[in-house]
């Protein structure tokens, strides 16, 4: 009888604790140790600047577990998180859901001015039903990596801007290298059955006709994509310019290690490498030079659009107070700080001609026209579902397993009922 | 009177048994079937559906495909688990040197949370730094790394060793548990009329480990229908989606915000290891042999 009336009183204490309290601003983010650390700094530097509290709510690196953290609450309703950082991809989701919070009516009413921001990103990724429902904060685009010192030692003057010159350089260079070094591989990328390798797909379907269009008819089948599925299979299996294990361990860290470790040439990667790869335990500090991605001939260089945004949820208790958070988030001074400390790329255009920046920073005046030109995801509310079918039967075709007609075909397929179910 | 309060004694004595079920159980199994009736997306209107989720996945071939590979999954790894867990039991119940703390050594895989033992598979597995490629590049028995999870086979080998050595100190927990409860006279007796050690093990003990075995094949067959944290580690699926277990395509559908078409997967799940329950139930006779 004792304990029940003890777990009684547990429970009554479960329950007040739920009960209401003030409001306070909630911000979920997660991310590496270090950069929740600085979202800490961030955070009380704010404090003290505003006199409005904020408790972060720690989320892990990982980004599927990140997105899980917000869709809970959401779906609940529930008035916290106030403001958390979303995928680029997740967004049309997010603002296709009713959780964001429409934004115009703060930035009229404070007439603050969205001109530093790139207009394509804002457009493409942070409009829902002509509102702002969100605004970045640090952008990616794809960049290929290559190491300047080898093209010199082969007696190549520039890195190259087609694929064909690309595997003319990769073959005579890595099979003089193989010579001394034998885990030497000449092109590293993210192949593995996850997020990225959409990405680095679509910067392979550069030709016309490449990539996923959802407005109209259906394209996914296409002789561009089914040349770029095959380009992918043909470095990995045909010339063995990419590692074998390319399509099931290679993410973003693992390809950025293997380059680190000077074991290749070229490395496909987002521009958060820069700063790794120039740190002073680097085994390639100073002998690495980003260039946009090499294209088919007839098609023009593609980079994939990334990065994380900002919004406000729509259950929110203290709005106001998140829309103050978020313009201090985007304000110079801070995502200065960001680039300085963290090695983020901006979103922010004024950041980058900034003196200081650019010091530490010269490659970021040839970022500034990949970020301009960087092509989007689809964006569909149900792009994970269309996502997670591509990643498939790419990475099927990727591994060898089946023809890339076949693959195709049957995503389409597949893909088709997707739509069907949710249009 | 006296009749009607024993009465509700025992409902009394169960009831806390039935609130926690109830609460922790049975109302998330009907809320999971409830949603699985409703277009439940975050991104469309909530209507009521009924079985409309059920028929897009009967035509839903990533689904199919899932439930292939889970099925076949479990025809591997429970006969594996069983088998290997029960001789485990068999060495640890005879009186040998060191046995407390071989039983202990045992049960260390069973203890480490499945996420935690799937990365130290990884260790095993990885292609640049794993220990099972330094091991072959140092014995010189390659010339080159292998990719262990880059085939299908391997994969699913890599997957199914990882499993099986998490889980066979489980049925070993059970079967040692149900081995105590072998009268150790049968043993002695079938020794004086000199059977060997075979014979006795297999005319004597494991028939009357049977309903021992029985739970163990239970427990482990529903485990593994749900199978999701080893493969969310080791392979995420892949490669080309030929390790994505039921669960693994569910979780995709929930965090891509639907609720309906994920609940549905999981009900299906539910009904699958439900008619799986009873058939074991019933071909082994199981209240019998309690």
């Amino acid at each position: 009888m004792k304990s029940i009336f003890k777990f009684s009183l547990i429970l009554l204490f479960a329950f007040t604790a739920c009960a209401k309290k003030t409001p306070e601003l909630v911000f979920s983010v997660g991310g590496a140790p270090n950069e929740l650390d600085f979202w800490e700094e961030i955070i009380s530097d704010f404090e003290k600047e505003k006199g409005i509290k904020v408790r972060i709510l720690r989320q892990p690196t990982d980004s599927d577990q990140r997105r899980q953290g917000i869709l809970i609450p959401m779906k609940a309703k529930i008035e916290n998180p106030d403001i958390f950082l979303m995928d680029i991809a997740w967004i049309p989701q997010f603002a296709a859901s009713n959780w964001l919070l429409p934004l115009d009516e703060y930035v009229q009413r404070d007439k603050y001015s969205l001109k530093p921001f790139w207009k394509n990103i804002l457009d493409l990724s942070d409009t829902y039903k002509n509102n702002i429902v969100a605004l970045p904060v640090y952008i990616d685009a794809g960049v290929l990596y290559y190491r300047k010192d080898l093209l010199k030692k082969y007696g190549f003057q520039n890195p190259p801007s087609t694929w064909s010159e690309f595997l003319k350089i990769s073959k005579k260079i890595q099979k003089a290298e193989r010579e001394k070094n034998s885990s030497f591989f000449a092109f590293v990328w993210q192949g593995a059955q996850y997020e990225g390798l959409i990405c680095n797909f679509l910067e392979f379907a550069s030709l016309d006709g490449g990539g996923f269009s959802f407005t109209g008819k259906l394209k996914i089948n296409t002789p561009a994509n089914i040349k770029a599925a095959d380009f992918m299979k043909d470095l990995i299996n045909k010339w063995k310019l990419s590692p074998p294990n390319t399509y099931t361990d290679m993410k973003e860290e693992q390809v950025r290690m293997f380059f680190q470790s000077g074991n290749a040439l070229f490395e496909r990667n987002w521009p958060y490498a820069w700063g790794l790869h120039q740190s002073d335990n680097s085994e390639i500090k100073g002998k690495v030079a980003i260039a946009a991605l090499p294209y088919f001939k007839g098609g023009k260089s593609v980079s994939t659009l990334g990065g994380w945004h900002i919004g406000i949820s729509r259950f929110s208790d203290s709005k106001d107070e998140a829309w103050a958070f978020m313009k201090y988030v985007v304000s110079k001074k801070v995502q200065k700080s960001f680039c300085l400390k963290l090695g983020w790329n901006p979103a922010r255009k004024d950041v980058y001609s900034d003196a200081e920046i650019l010091k530490k920073y010269p490659h970021f005046k040839d970022l500034k026209n990949v970020f301009g030109n960087a092509s989007p995801r689809p964006a569909i509310p149900y792009y994970t579902q269309v996502s997670d079918v591509l990643q498939r039967h790419i990475n099927s075709i990727v591994a060898g397993k089946t023809d890339s007609k076949e693959a195709f075909n049957q995503a389409e397929f597949e893909i088709k009922n997707i739509i069907e179910r949710y249009e | 009177m006296k009749n009607f309060i024993k009465k509700f004694e025992s409902y009394a004595f169960v009831s806390p048994l039935l609130v926690f079920v109830a609460l922790f159980v049975l109302i998330p199994i009907i809320g999971s079937i409830w949603t699985s009736m409703f277009r439940d997306v975050t991104f469309l209107k909530m209507k009521f559906i009924f079985l409309d989720n059920y028929g897009d996945l009967l035509r839903d071939e990533g689904f199919w495909k899932s439930l292939r590979f889970t099925l076949l999954f479990i025809a591997v790894t429970v006969p594996l688990e069983l088998i290997i867990g029960t001789a485990f039991a068999v060495v640890l119940d005879l009186k040998i040197p060191f046995r407390g703390l071989l039983r202990a050594c045992v049960l260390v895989p069973w203890a480490i949370p499945s996420a935690i033992s799937a990365k130290i598979w990884e260790l095993v597995y990885n292609y640049s730094y794993g220990l099972a490629n330094y091991i072959l590049l140092s014995t010189g028995l390659s010339e080159a790394p292998v990719n262990w999870i880059g085939t299908d086979i391997g994969a699913f080998t890599t997957v199914v060793v990882a499993d099986v050595w998490k889980t066979a100190p489980f049925v070993a927990l059970l079967v040692l548990a149900g081995l105590q409860s072998v009268p150790s006279d049968l043993r002695l007796q079938a020794k004086i009329d000199r059977a060997n050690f075979v014979q006795t093990f297999f005319l004597i003990t494991l028939p009357l480990l049977k309903p021992v075995l029985l739970v163990s094949l239970l427990f482990r067959t529903i485990d593994s229908l749900r199978v999701f944290d080893v493969i969310y580690v080791l392979t995420h699926g892949g490669p080309g989606g030929a390790t994505t277990s039921v669960s693994l395509y569910a979780y995709k559908y929930f965090l891509g915000g639907d609720f309906g078409y994920g609940s549905a997967i999981s009900v299906l799940l539910f009904l699958v290891a439900f008619v799986m329950s009873v058939f074991y139930i019933k071909v082994s006779k199981f209240q019998d042999n309690l």
